[in-house]
């Protein structure tokens, strides 16, 4: 004899199919509930099993949900379909009651059409059960389930992930504005200083620090700045272009810097937070990808259990979607990158290389979600191994364009390629390799002859720091040098690369100097022009 | 005169709204809003419009606060159209002095000194007001029907089913994200037709048990295998005869080929499923690319089907 299970928010019903022959006819089955007569004829009644209240019914209906029946049910099972067949409309719970208290569970076709047929007349079927009484059952239950399901929702450590990243992004833009706020306002009092401190917050602090420009001078920010920057800084203030402003906007512009100063320290706090967060619940993917990255993943995807259902190549082009429906619609080639992108992985490589990490990247990190996600490790040692396989990977594409470079892999290395300049025939190198012209240099206040002197000198393998001989000494020296050029220029060919070396280390030594203070130039000049009178 | 206008909120007009150009309900900024309270003025055709004060006047509620608003019937029942400087699609409120989003209220003094209260409907905001206003011939949810709304977010347009179906008729309300789902719990508390389910429409089988024959399915998913969604709902909860309306979303099912071919397809996937689309209608310039398809379900062959 076949039962069928049906269950209502008021409770659990079991209806008796009184023509079994008839559910060999799926399509037929729905006319035999065409009217209450009928159906009454087609199945009855056999028990009903109440819920005494709502907490009764949500705990029951939970059980359900998972596919599980709850205590009460198997109860009324057990008093009531012992060897008979059960109808569900639920093969997982079919396979569990089954296996529990070994009742035979069909589950098809015509059991749907049954339980359909069963809904559409329950309320004739049953007796004392009304339309107006089921309604308030539904309704109380619906929303304690709903109040249940919100209460423990799965994602919830995954929400905290998403609107920390969230956070992390707003700070970075609304820090932006504010420290561009703070030099653009601050600019109009001291213009200088925002091209002699690039950094916001150093720029912040300094300002916060130094208040109107004229206290500079009697400021130590050896605490907040570099030695050389801060004399710039100092050096700056009192020939300063800039207006004259009041204290009360001095006020308002320090109390935007400790804004600024505020703000960067929380997202501080908040990237440590965002880190130790992403480590516990994304250990391999952070591995993989960084926490950044990672967490943008989640974000995207809405959960970490959502993106673990996600495959590789989606993965891949995450944060893209734009583009990637754009190509899809023209008919052009898709993105090779969404958010992974910024993995550093990806920005290690080659830019023709990226397209092939982003991927092999996107698809091991795939993996590591899915470990994250439903494994039970909580270490990231998989994570850790797969990083240094991409790595390997990485090494290996740029080693085989080394290779095909040098020609290792393949036949002779082919020089001449590399060595147009190279005179056939004879061996070694003939032209000097070019090097810069800088007796071609127009400088500012200075004579053609000067610029020409640091070349010259460092021929002559003498010393490191020119500038400081004494004027008298340098002019018989360049005399020197001069003559001895003119000796060796037989030689010239043999020496040329060496010297080409020598230039450069010359020239960098001289950048550093130039580099250094407006005030040190002007000695210099000076000193120069002395040495030439 | 005036009739007495409550809550509500100034300013605002659509969220988001294409300019809709230049149909019967006109457009972006239509529904009033914008105009700061100058209530004392005594001519009723007095205001000029597009006075500098631009939108966001201080608080103050209703369309057309200043001109007289009739509200006559639709020609679909529970639905109602606000007469007034411009016309706009209200719905009775099944909770007077309740705002579900934020919307306009409008309430109007019968002869017999009774006031109704009704709650404006936002096309742009809802596609089943998108669709009605697009001219569809029956959308099938009346006063006392029983609808299962799959993909209720967080609930506005639900709100006004439930205002549409009355205090006789039941919503049983289906969103699985747990972020819009909240909303849609709160607003189901102040309207007890409204089942709230928070369950994936993909498994009807979860909320078999909550779920009793409906005449009605309401299908707002925008998923690529929306179709097999409402037919698998359709096979546990529609009633023979019962009526689907569905509304497609083209760039949600396949991006790359045009609106009419993927609304095509679809309908072919659900005649292959016991549908019978009777008629399909587009949803601009409310939405892009959506369509709105209407129908029946397991049709009795002998009875007549709205014709298309």
């Amino acid at each position: 004899m076949v039962l069928v299970l049906y269950e209502t928010a008021a409770g659990f019903a079991l209806f008796k199919v009184k023509d079994e022959g008839k559910m060999a006819n799926v399509e037929d089955l729905c006319k035999e509930f065409d009217t209450p007569d009928s159906a009454r004829k087609m199945v009855k009644l056999k028990a009903f099993e109440k819920f005494d209240n709502t907490s009764e019914a949500l705990e029951a209906v939970a059980k359900l949900l998972e596919g599980a029946p709850s205590k009460g049910l198997r109860k009324f099972l057990k008093a009531n379909c012992q060897g008979e067949t059960l109808a569900v409309a639920d093969s997982k719970l079919g396979n569990v009651i089954k296996e529990k208290l070994k009742i035979d569970c069909i589950h098809n076709n015509a059991v749907m059409e049954l339980l359909r047929g069963v809904r559409s007349q329950f309320t004739e079927l049953i007796s004392g059960l009304g339309d107006q009484d089921l309604a308030p059952m539904s309704l109380g239950l619906s929303h304690s389930l709903a109040r249940y399901k919100l209460k423990f929702s799965s994602d919830k450590v995954d929400t905290m992930i998403i609107q920390a990243i969230g956070l992390l992004d707003d700070l970075d833009k609304e820090l932006n504005t504010y420290a561009m706020r703070v030099r653009e306002w601050y600019g109009w009092h001291f213009p200088e200083l925002a091209k002699i401190i690039s950094d916001n917050i150093l720029y912040a602090k300094s300002v916060k620090l130094m208040g109107n420009r004229v206290n500079a001078a009697k400021l130590d920010f050896s605490e907040i700045l570099a030695d050389e920057i801060e004399a710039d800084l100092k050096d700056a203030a009192v020939i300063s272009m800039g207006t004259e402003v009041s204290d009360l906007d001095l006020l308002h512009i320090r109390e935007l810097c400790d804004q600024v100063l505020s703000l960067s320290e929380y997202r501080a706090q908040l990237y440590d937070y965002l880190k130790s967060r992403m480590n516990t619940i994304a250990p391999n993917l952070t591995a993989l990808v960084g926490e950044l990255v990672g967490a943008r993943l989640i974000s995207h995807g809405g959960s970490l259990l959502n993106l673990s259902k996600q495959p590789g190549s989606t993965v891949q082009i995450l944060g893209a979607e734009k583009a990637l429906f754009r190509a899809l619609k023209t008919k052009h080639a898709t993105p090779k990158y969404g958010l992974i992108f910024h993995a550093s992985l990806v920005g290690q490589a080659a830019p023709k290389h990226k397209g092939k990490i982003s991927r092999s990247l996107a698809a091991k990190t795939v993996l590591a979600i899915r470990v994250d996600a439903l494994g039970d490790s909580q270490d990231n040692t998989m994570g850790l191994e797969n990083r240094a396989k991409l790595e390997a990977r990485l090494r290996n594409l740029e080693g085989k364009d080394l290779g095909r470079l040098s020609g290792s892999s393949k036949g002779k290395p082919k020089i001449e390629v590399y060595n147009k300049d190279k005179k056939m025939g004879s061996g070694g190198l003939i032209t000097p390799a070019k090097t810069y012209n800088t007796a071609a240099d127009s400088l500012l206040g200075e004579t053609s002859a000067k610029s020409e002197e640091p070349s010259k000198k460092k021929d002559k393998k003498k010393k490191k720091k020119v500038e400081e001989e004494k004027p008298e000494e340098e002019e018989p020296s360049e005399k020197k040098k001069k003559k001895k050029a003119e000796a060796e220029t037989e030689a010239v060919v043999e020496v040329a690369k060496e010297e080409k070396k020598k230039n450069k280390k010359k020239r960098k030594h001289e950048e550093e100097e130039t580099t250094e203070t407006p005030a040190k130039k002007k000695d210099k000049k000076e000193k120069k022009k002395k040495s030439k009178d | 005169m005036r009739p007495p206008v409550t809550g509500g909120r100034g300013g605002g007009g659509f969220r988001g709204g294409r300019d809709g150009g230049g149909r019967g309900f006109g457009g972006g900024r239509s529904f009033g809003g914008g105009r700061s309270g100058d209530r004392g003025r005594s001519g009723p055709r007095g205001r000029g419009r597009g006075a500098p004060r631009g939108r966001g006047g201080p608080p103050r509620g209703g369309m057309k606060g200043g001109s007289k608003v009739i509200v006559e019937p639709h020609r679909h029942a529970g639905v109602f159209i606000a007469k007034g400087k411009e016309d706009a699609l209200v719905t009775k409120n099944l909770v007077p002095g309740e705002a579900v989003y934020n919307e306009k209220r409008i309430s109007v003094q019968n002869e017999d000194g009774t006031k109704v209260e009704y709650r404006v409907w936002n096309p742009f905001r809802s596609k089943l007001a998108a669709a009605i206003l697009g001219g569809v011939d029956n959308i099938w949810i009346k006063p006392g029907a029983k609808v299962l709304y799959l993909g209720a977010a967080s609930g506005t347009t639900v709100s006004h089913v439930s205002d549409l179906v009355g205090p006789e008729g039941c919503v049983y309300a289906v969103e699985f994200s747990h972020r819009s789902g909240r909303d849609l719990v709160n607003m189901a508390k102040k309207r007890t037709n409204v089942i709230p389910i928070i369950e994936d429409a993909r498994h009807p089988a979860k909320y078999r048990m909550l779920v009793g024959m409906v005449d009605v399915i309401f299908s707002d998913v925008a998923q690529p295998d929306q179709a097999r969604i409402l037919a698998l709902n359709a096979s546990f909860f529609l009633k023979t005869g019962g009526h689907f309306v569905i509304s497609i979303k083209a760039n949600c099912i396949d991006s790359t080929v045009a609106a009419e071919a993927v609304f095509q397809s679809e309908v072919k996937k659900l005649q292959q499923e016991q549908f019978k689309p009777a008629e399909q209608v587009t949803l601009e310039p409310f939405e892009r690319d959506h369509a709105c398809v209407v129908g029946g379900y397991r049709m009795p062959k002998k009875q007549k089907t709205p014709a298309s």
